[in-house]
Order: structure tokens, then sequence, then C-alpha cells
């Protein structure tokens, strides 16, 4: 196979339990919503040791069983070993460089851990590029109030106010992009930074919406995945979420210092709820980590925040559990205080990064004890809320920078 | 009596001739101090200027040197005391040279031994300085990652680890600057050494339950949560 029109890429690492059931909602997907066009699945292998490639070789059903017609063209598949640093960046840029080599017009990437994929998510995906010329399409989903919390406390609301864009889930994990696009993203050069790892999901969006590529997003459902690997922990998530956007903010201060307010980007697919399983969190324990970095962190926080936001924190200290509240207000100037201090090189980037875990888990266990009686829709109004004091207070950010 | 007038003009003309011998040397002497001073001041007040252009205090501040050198009761800019200790370099590198010019032999040999022993006390500043930063630089990281982790001694376990990395880095240079090295080591192993004992039987002792823990490959908590109630963690991403 020398060209193909659609490349679906699946990164993966040690997934053997999960990726036939991925392999086969895609293979229907593009059977059912795209039979004219020669598609390619391939996955990008971290040297999985249970099997994982073989299942994506072997996954099959019975299309005539399934479909009234048949595709025109045969759905290829492979299995390929990536290089380069471990971790699902690098997987990424194996699988754009597999699209620009087979001149692939439309793209999507779907997580090998999913077990509330549906042939629906390859149409939600692709749609968007072959039918309205998007070149990045964002995932929208229904979650939990209490999950992706680094998305809601930071990663979003810096997006949204930096760039006026407001792209729900920037690390949602899939994403369909266009042939330009994955041009685009191999001609960079950031593949031996934190982008090799779990920051390639917030590169790739900022670098699709600083760009001036079309942007939207798409209504997935639920995600349903299998737990992450233990040993990536939150302190290393974070680091490498955290520093990639930082940089990111970095690179493209001409694109956002003028930028004021934010904008809906279109959006694709039909909202309807759905039944979440139950999440457990742990917020004395949160507030405990929070209230030793107050004890533990105090001379760094110092050089970080300077004594203002500092003695705001300090006063939160005291306050009871139950009552403990971190103001949307002082958390997007602790935020902006961090962008500042990593573009001034104040310490080391991952010591910077590792000393705003205490204040998150603070910002986080303040949100679970408000969510706690509320709806999602409540949970989101709060989020809405923090993404518009991020927004006011943009011009701390930008008087700040030199 | 022409022996006897020789006898007593053949010291004065040995005098004589060994002071005029010895002028031109003291004259070059006191040339190269003259020249050395100004030089020294020339080469401090270009570092100072390069200092101030590079931003150095602030540097000193983030590195945590400008706080070393408070500890040592000095309250000049750093700036100012690194340009005093080149300037101060200078000038003894200046006397040196400088007394050498004298051709004495004593003079001759001490000068040799100073210039022999330069290498060994830069190598030993610069085991300091970047020892220094090391160690801070891991005490810094000790504190995150034992903060982050709930850990309750996270001070006293960064400083520790600081404690430590200092004692092997002062060994390190005293060894490098000779200074009996034998006592040195013994002192430093026998330091080191008890220190990490120490911490080997506290932890024995304190930190009982968690070493079980590790060993069990943190079974016994798995097994519990395994049997509360059909809940994951939430996701962080």
């Amino acid at each position: 196979m020398d060209n193909a029109d659609i490349l679906v890429g699946i990164a993966s690492y040690n997934n053997a339990k999960t990726i036939g059931h991925v392999v086969k909602a895609v293979d229907a997907g593009l059977v059912k919503y795209f039979p004219d066009k020669r598609a390619l699945i391939v996955n990008s292998d971290g040297g999985s040791k249970d099997g994982t490639p073989d299942i994506v070789r072997s996954a099959t059903h019975d299309h005539a069983a399934i479909f009234l017609s048949h595709p025109v063209y045969p759905i290829h598949r492979i299995s390929m070993p990536y290089n380069g640093i471990p971790g699902k960046g690098s997987a990424f840029r194996a699988l754009f460089r597999k699209a620009v080599e087979m001149k692939a017009e439309a793209c999507c990437v779907v997580d090998a851990d999913l077990r509330s994929i549906t042939p629906e998510w390859i149409e939600l995906l692709l749609s968007p590029i072959f039918q309205n010329g998007f070149d990045f399409v964002a995932p929208l989903y229904s979650r939990h109030k209490y999950d992706g919390t680094i998305t809601n406390s930071i990663v979003y609301p810096v997006t949204r106010a930096l760039y006026g864009k407001r792209v729900r889930q920037p690390i949602g994990g899939e994403f369909g992009f266009s042939g330009n696009m994955a041009e685009f993203y191999v001609s960079q050069d950031v593949w031996e930074s934190h982008v090799a790892r779990f920051g390639i999901d917030i590169w790739m969006t900022t670098e699709a919406i600083a760009n001036d590529f079309n942007v939207c997003q798409t209504f997935l459902g639920a995600k349903i995945h299998d737990p992450k690997d233990p040993g990536s922990d939150l302190a290393d998530m974070l680091l490498q979420v955290v520093a990639t956007l930082f940089n990111l903010t970095e690179r493209h201060y001409d694109k956002w210092k003028d930028q004021k307010g934010s904008s809906d980007v279109p959006t694709f697919g039909f909202r309807y709820h759905v039944g979440l399983e139950s999440v457990k969190v742990n917020a004395e324990k949160m507030l405990n980590i929070f209230r030793a970095g107050l004890k533990d962190l105090r001379n760094i926080w110092m050089g970080i925040m300077g004594p203002g936001d500092l003695g705001e924190i300090e006063s939160l200290g005291s306050l009871p559990g139950g009552s403990f509240r971190f103001p949307a207000g002082l958390w997007a100037n602790v935020v902006y205080d961090y962008v500042i201090a990593y573009q001034r090189k104040v310490m080391a980037p991952e010591h910077l990064i590792r000393s705003l875990v205490p204040l998150y888990l603070g910002k986080t266990a303040s949100f679970v004890l408000e969510a706690e009686n509320m709806e999602q829709e409540g949970a989101e109004a709060e989020i809405e809320k923090l993404c518009v004091e991020f927004e006011n207070k943009k011009d701390y950010l930008v008087t700040n920078w030199k | 009596m022409g022996n006897f007038m020789e006898l007593l003009l053949q010291p004065l003309r040995d005098f004589g001739m060994t002071f005029f011998e010895f002028v031109p040397n003291l004259l070059a002497m006191l040339i190269i101090f003259i020249a050395g001073y100004f030089f020294s001041r020339l080469i401090k007040l270009v570092f100072l200027r390069v200092f101030r252009i590079i931003n150095f205090d602030r540097w000193c501040d983030k590195a945590g040197l400008t706080a070393v050198i408070r500890k040592g009761d000095i309250w000049s800019k750093p700036s100012d005391v690194f340009g005093g200790i080149i300037y101060w370099f200078l000038i003894i590198l200046f006397l040196m040279i400088g007394f050498s010019a004298l051709r004495l032999q004593t003079i001759d040999n001490l000068t040799a031994q100073f210039f022999l022993y330069i290498p060994r006390a830069f190598s030993a500043l610069v085991i300091l300085i970047a020892g220094y930063i090391i160690a801070g630089f891991v005490s810094r990281a000790v504190l995150i990652t034992a903060v982050n982790s709930g850990y309750h001694y996270a001070k006293i376990l960064a400083e520790a680890v600081r404690l430590l990395l200092i004692v092997l880095i002062l060994a390190m240079a005293l060894e490098q600057l000779r200074i009996a090295p034998g006592i040195v080591i013994a002192a430093f192993s026998i330091v080191f050494g008890g220190i990490i004992l120490a911490l080997s039987i506290a932890f024995g002792i304190g930190g009982i339950d968690a070493a079980k823990r590790i060993i069990n490959g943190g079974e016994p908590e798995q097994k519990g949560e395994k049997k509360k109630e059909k809940e994951r963690d939430a996701e962080y991403l």
C-alpha cells in the first residue's frame, strides 16, 4: 500500500486486554462511514511484552454480519515499534511520519486502553476534516466532575485565556487532524522534550490554535478506559504537561499578548447525558500535602510568588477542612506567577513545576469540597467562573512578562 | 699594609658589587609590585563591569550563593566579593612574581611551592563552589519530592541530605589541598559511616511498618483496597 486517504493511529504499551476492542471499533467505523476511502490502521508500539502487536494484527470481525455494504478497499493494518524517548509523544511522532509518507488526507489517533470507543468515534473525529475542511478536531467528553483536574484547573483555563479559543479538552487523548497538520507536526523539532511523553496532547492542540489552523471539537460521549500505569504519578504528569504548556507560552508570546476574551469553537456531535462511574477522592489527604507545602516550601514559594500572593495562601492554611476554599482569583494569580517564574528562570524548571503540586492539590481539594453536592452542570459552572478569572487577570501576566 | 687595605676594601667591593647586582632586581621587584597593583585594579574593574552586565548578583541570589556569603557575615554584594577575591589573588600572584625577581634562593623555593600549589587550591575552590550548588540542588529536589509524597519530616530529610553532601564535599576539598589527608579520610569515613548507620538504625526502628510494606510490595494495602466498593481513582489529565 503506497498511499492512504485515512490513517488511524493507536499508540500502545502493554494494552493486550483492550486493544482488540479498539481495533475492531476503528475497523467497523472505517467500514461503516468511509467505505470508499483507502484506510490504514497503524499501531505505534513501545515494546509491549504482552503480545499487543499480535492482537492488533489478528483482531477481526465479520463485516458481512454487521454491515449491509462492503468496503471498496481492504483496510490494512500495521504494527510498528517507534524510536526515541519512550512515551506517547514519540509514538505519535512515528504516526505523523507514517501519515506524511502515505500522503493521508485525514488522520485520527485514539488511545489503546479505551473501553468506551464505538465506530461512531471514527466518524466524529474524521468527518469535520473531510466535510468541513477543519485541520484539527479536539475531543469533548462526558466526564465525572472530579476527573481531569489538571485539565480543569490549569490547562483549559490557561489555553483559553491565552489564545481565546474554548477547546474544553485540550489534552483529551483522541484527536483528528488533516494531512497538512501532520506535516506541520513532523517538521517541528521538539522530540527530545516533554512533548515526547505526556506533553504531546497540549502541544498538538496549542500548535494547532496558535498557528491559525482550523480548529473544532466533537462530542464523543463518555470516555472509559483502563486505569493508567501506576508508575506515571501525579508529579511526573504535571511536570510533563505544565512544562510543555509553559514552553508554548514562551514560544507564542506574540500570538497571545494582545488576545482579549475568548470565543467558542465549532462543536460537532450530538450531546447527551451519560451515566458515569463513581470516583473516589481524598480531599483530606490533598489538604495535608497542601499544608505540608505551606510549612516546608515557604522559601521556594516566596521566590516564585512574592509576599502578596504567598500571604493570601498562608491565610488559607488555617481554614478547617470542611470550609477550606481556594479562591479562583488567587489560583489564577498563582498559575500566572508560575508562568512568569518559569519564563524568568527563577530556578530549575523541574523544581519549579514540582513545587506547584501542593498548591494544585490545595486547589483540587477546594474544588472537591465545593462541588461535593453539585451536579455535573454546577461543577462545570465553577470551572467556567475559574476560566473567566484567568481571562480577567491576563493583564497581570502581560504586564509582568519580560 | 697594601694587603691589609686589600682586606678592608675587598668586602666593601664585594658588597658594592652585590648591592649593584641586587639594585636592578629590587627595582624590578618594585616595578612588578606597582604594575601588578594597577593591573589588579584594572582587572577588578573589568570583572565588576562584566558582573554587572551579566547580572551576576541576581544569579548569585537565585543560586543561593548570596545566602552563603551572608552566613559568613559578609554583607557586600556578591560581585564585590568575587571582584575582591580576584583582586587579592592577583596581588598575591604579583607579590610572588616580584619576590622571585630578587633571585634569592629561599624566596625562589617559596615561590615555586606557591605556584605548584595554585592548581590544587583552584581545584579545591571549584569543588567547593560546584559542590555547594549541587548540594543545594539535590537538597531542594529531596525537599519538594518529600513534601509532594506527604512525608512529615521533609525539611529534616532535605537538610540531612545537604549535610551529608557538604561533609563529602569538604572532605574532597581538603583531600585536594593535601591538608592532613590521612586524618581527613579517616574522619570522613567515621562521620559519613556514622551518619549512614544512624539513618539505617532510625529507619529500621521507626519505619519498620513501612519497610515491611516495601518488602511485601504493598500487598496488605492493595488487598484491602480491592475489597472496597467499586470506585476508581480520579483522573488528573
